[in-house]
């Protein structure tokens, strides 16, 4: 009976109660859910409580920009010892904050644009690493271990009840609102403007705590546009031996491209080259990918049946719009797009994954980090990688599938595209990564690999494809990458005989085995050639932020 | 968006330099101040004669750099940041107000003469373009030793990067480094090893030096030289121009922080655009500016507006 008697008097609603408090602290401040624009630092002061967690939103495109700027300004007395949550710092003050003492600690996915300024913050002991993350696993660890006390957000717009709407840049605020809600955090959402009727609601009020008006809209960078300018004569040849020798060969029709030139030139190609071969319809049909403006042409021509987007693209609201039977929108006729599901779909639900790598070593593991920098992962590695839950068969998979056993499986294809040189004669394949010596310098648990050998099917370079998939050997898989590497350390491995048993057994392919003339590899096959040429076809809908207009 | 004045080092030196200034009251002044204290005429400094001594050009520097700053302060032109390559490190600490002018004077004066007598002909600078650090790093393990010593000095960009020491040394990393594919290598024309531990003496002689002058909170950060950190307390700034002449330069590093603080805007003080051009290269988002090319009172509009 005692026992019992204690049970009762236990409170199970301590943090509601919390929470309670916390917000009555600011009723003098606030005008129901409003918090006046100049009266922000003072709520936060009021609001974040010393060792909190905090989960701001900064990530690759969309930045709560005024949120960020008015927490470097509490004052660190009141305010201290937080535990940030940022999926990609990219801000200053994202770091000032800790300098400030305002904060302790982070957790993160990607810090590309602050990579050096981290890196020396944690040598300096100035900042407490927690872990670095791909997409998914910080996402997933909100619900876990991460469970945020306050979330700091932006959105577009916002009714006085405090529904929101993200519109085309929705990205991943409804993950990070739903774990702070949810566990009786506090929300605080910054808007561009208060309205009276919402073009559609992406955020319920009943999720949300408080909103602010932003002195100036957030920040959105135009990260995945592409000038087809910058593409290159190799980077055809490789896009062409990439379309022949992986897309058309396993049938690949799901996918998701990354940020790089590779691809764009891959996604220029298809209304010219591959549509000559006949691919259209059989291959690149259903995408997990931002709205990338080089992907216009392929649309107009008829290639694309979906594109599902983690983010959206300045300058593309409009096209999108005007496109609706390809993307995702909503019933306003705007873009709705979802970092989270995104990325869960990249990782179970495409053939293939596809990006650049700046350096790999013989074994085929990849790394993109440079000496002194730590710049995290973002959610290549999401997307990089065979998921072992996966049980949906496709007929790319199912091609990959190598042996006859009861149990066999396929898999998904993840190809890595380098060229063997980089600029200042930087050898890509080397015996050892600079990642192993960034984790000793960073002091981080493992070596920052972006994508493990383990998982690359391809590897493709101006020199030829190696299919790794086919071999389980770890010597064979060796020498085929050696084959295709050049004159670099690597590549200076490999001797000519081998490479020819390689090739008669259809392990690597060059370009003439695929039966491409390096020769017709030329910007001229580009479906377009620059911007203005994106913008034509688009029908004068995309239009391109200032600093890529050439004209 | 956030500015930077970026003052540049050793190298940038011209005959006349001095007297390309503006005729104005500022630089007048400062000229005076110079004049006075270092006992020469201005002449004296800035003909072909004397910039074959390094004291000569460093004082020049030092003296176009202050000159240059007090125009953009009668202006309130000011900027966010500063920072210094080398002996421009000296114009930045007075710019922040951590070194008054006189003492600058005073210790730029010695770290030439220190400098001057240390080594003989035999050593030098050379710089390797076209090939990254570690790359670099092993050819000079290579050719390194006690008789023949040689070392990475500063690193101006991930592929632009100085090595120091005995002209031997020097010689031979050149020659490797044609051979490794450098797209240029080739001797300076300076006569001292500077940004190497050939120098650590010198270092030493001039913190006991700064350790005798008054040294007071920065007013505007400084990035440092030695470890391409954003600077607010004086104490580190005095070690900073103490060390930084036997240790490399991390210059791209140091530009980099101020890129990721936010930095859009990067004047270039005279002489010449030696750092607006690595800015440029660098950053090719921002705006890379050059006094000596756009004037001053392009900068000071732009810097204000």
């Amino acid at each position: 009976m005692v026992l019992i008697n204690d049970l009762n008097k236990k409170s199970w609603t301590t943090r509601h109660d919390a929470k309670k408090k916390r917000i009555e602290s600011v009723q003098n401040l606030v005008d129901g859910v409003i918090i006046p624009t100049t009266k922000i630092v003072e709520a936060l002061e009021k609001l974040i409580q010393p060792g909190d967690r905090v989960v701001l939103e900064g990530n690759n495109q969309k930045q709560a920009s005024f949120l960020s700027q008015s927490l470097v300004q509490v004052n660190p007395k009141k305010v201290h010892d937080l535990h940030m949550i940022i999926s990609s710092i990219s801000r200053p003050e994202h770091l000032d904050i800790f300098e400030e003492g305002i904060a302790r600690k982070i957790d993160f996915s990607y810090a590309g644009p602050q990579s050096l300024r981290i890196a020396q913050m944690i040598e300096d002991g100035k900042i407490e690493l927690g872990d670095l993350h791909t997409y998914i696993e910080l996402y997933g660890r909100l619900f876990v271990d991460l469970i945020p006390s306050v979330a700091l957000v932006a959105a577009d717009k916002a009714d006085r009840h405090g529904n929101l709407y993200s519109g085309p840049n929705t990205e991943e605020t409804p993950t990070l609102v739903e774990a702070t809600a949810f566990r009786d955090g506090i929300v605080i959402v910054q808007v561009n403007e208060i309205v009276d009727e919402l073009p559609r609601v992406d955020i319920p009020s009943s999720w949300v705590d408080f909103i602010v008006v932003a002195d100036q809209p957030y920040e959105l960078e135009p990260l995945f546009t592409r000038d087809p300018r910058h593409i290159t004569d190799i980077q055809i040849l490789q896009a062409m031996m990439v379309i022949r020798g992986i897309y058309e060969k396993h049938g690949v029709k799901s996918l998701n491209h990354g940020i790089g030139f590779n691809t764009a030139a891959i996604e220029l190609l298809l209304p010219t080259y591959a549509e000559s071969l006949g691919l259209k319809g059989k291959i690149c049909t259903n995408w997990v990918l931002n709205p990338h403006p080089t992907l216009i042409p392929a649309i107009e021509s008829g290639w694309v049946e979906s594109v599902h987007c983690f983010g959206g693209e300045l300058g593309m609201e409009k096209y999108v719009e005007a496109r609706r039977d390809v993307f995702f929108t909503g019933k306003d006729g705007s873009l709705r797009s979802n970092r989270t599901l995104a990325q869960l779909a990249g990782q179970y639900a495409v053939d293939l994954f596809i990006g650049s790598t700046l350096q790999m070593d013989a074994l085929g593991n990849s790394s993109t980090v440079t000496k002194g920098r730590v710049a995290g992962y973002g959610g290549a590695p999401n997307m990089g990688h065979d998921p072992g839950g996966r049980r949906h068969s496709s007929n790319a998979w199912y091609d990959l599938m190598t042996s006859d056993e009861p149990l066999a499986r396929g898999k998904k294809l993840v190809v890595q595209v380098a060229e063997t040189f980089q600029e200042a004669n930087k050898p890509v394949f080397v015996e050892s990564l600079d990642a192993i010596k960034v984790k000793d310098q960073a002091k981080l648990a493992v070596a920052p690999v972006m994508i493990y050998g383990e998982d690359v099917t391809h590897v493709v370079t101006e020199e030829g494809i190696a299919y790794l998939y086919k071999s389980d050997s770890s010597a064979e898989r060796r020498e085929m990458i050696a084959s295709i590497a050049g004159v670099t350390p690597i590549g200076m491995e490999h001797n000519p005989k081998t490479a020819e048993r390689l090739r008669e057994r259809g392990l690597i392919a060059t370009p003439e085995d695929l039966k491409i003339r390096r020769a017709d590899a030329k910007r001229s096959l580009l479906a377009a050639k620059n911007i203005d040429e994106l913008v034509q076809l688009s029908g004068g809908l995309y239009t391109p932020p200032a600093k890529f207009r050439s004209w | 968006m956030k500015s930077a004045f970026l003052f540049p080092g050793q190298g940038s030196q011209y005959v006349g330099m001095l007297h390309d200034l503006p005729n104005n009251k500022e630089v007048k002044e400062i000229i005076e101040v110079a004049t006075d204290l270092l006992k020469v005429k201005i002449s004296d400094l800035d003909n072909e004669t004397a910039l074959r001594k390094t004291k000569a050009v460093q004082l020049s520097l030092l003296i176009c750099g202050v000159a240059s700053f007090e125009i953009f302060k009668q202006e309130r032109a000011i900027p966010d940041y500063v920072a210094g390559h080398s002996v421009g490190a000296f114009s930045a600490a007075v710019a922040s107000g951590v070194l008054s002018f006189e003492d600058a004077l005073k210790i730029v004066s010695l770290r030439g003469e220190l400098m001057e007598t240390f080594y003989d002909s035999g050593f030098g600078m050379g710089v390797v373009l076209g090939l990254d650090e570690s790359k670099l790093q092993q050819i000079v393990e290579q050719v390194h030793s006690d008789l023949q010593p040689v070392y990475v000095s500063n690193r101006n960009a991930p592929t632009q990067l100085t090595i120091s020491g005995s002209i031997n040394g020097i010689q031979k990393v050149i020659d490797f480094s044609q051979r490794a594919g450098a797209m240029s290598a080739k001797l300076l024309n300076v006569s001292t090893p500077s940004h190497c531990p050939l120098f650590d003496e010198v270092s030493y002689e001039l913190l006991k030096a700064l350790n005798e002058v008054e040294i007071n909170r920065p007013k505007i950060p400084y990035s440092s030289n030695l470890r391409a950190r954003l600077l607010r307390r004086g104490e580190d700034i005095k070690e900073d121009l103490a060390f930084s002449i036997s240790r490399p330069v991390l210059w791209h590093d140091a530009t980099n922080v101020l890129y990721e603080n936010g930095v859009r805007l990067f004047i270039e003080i005279p002489p010449k655009e030696v750092l607006s051009k690595l800015a440029m290269n660098a950053f090719p988002e921002s705006r890379c500016m050059a006094v000596s090319k756009s004037g001053f009172d392009d900068c000071i509009y732009i810097l204000q507006n």
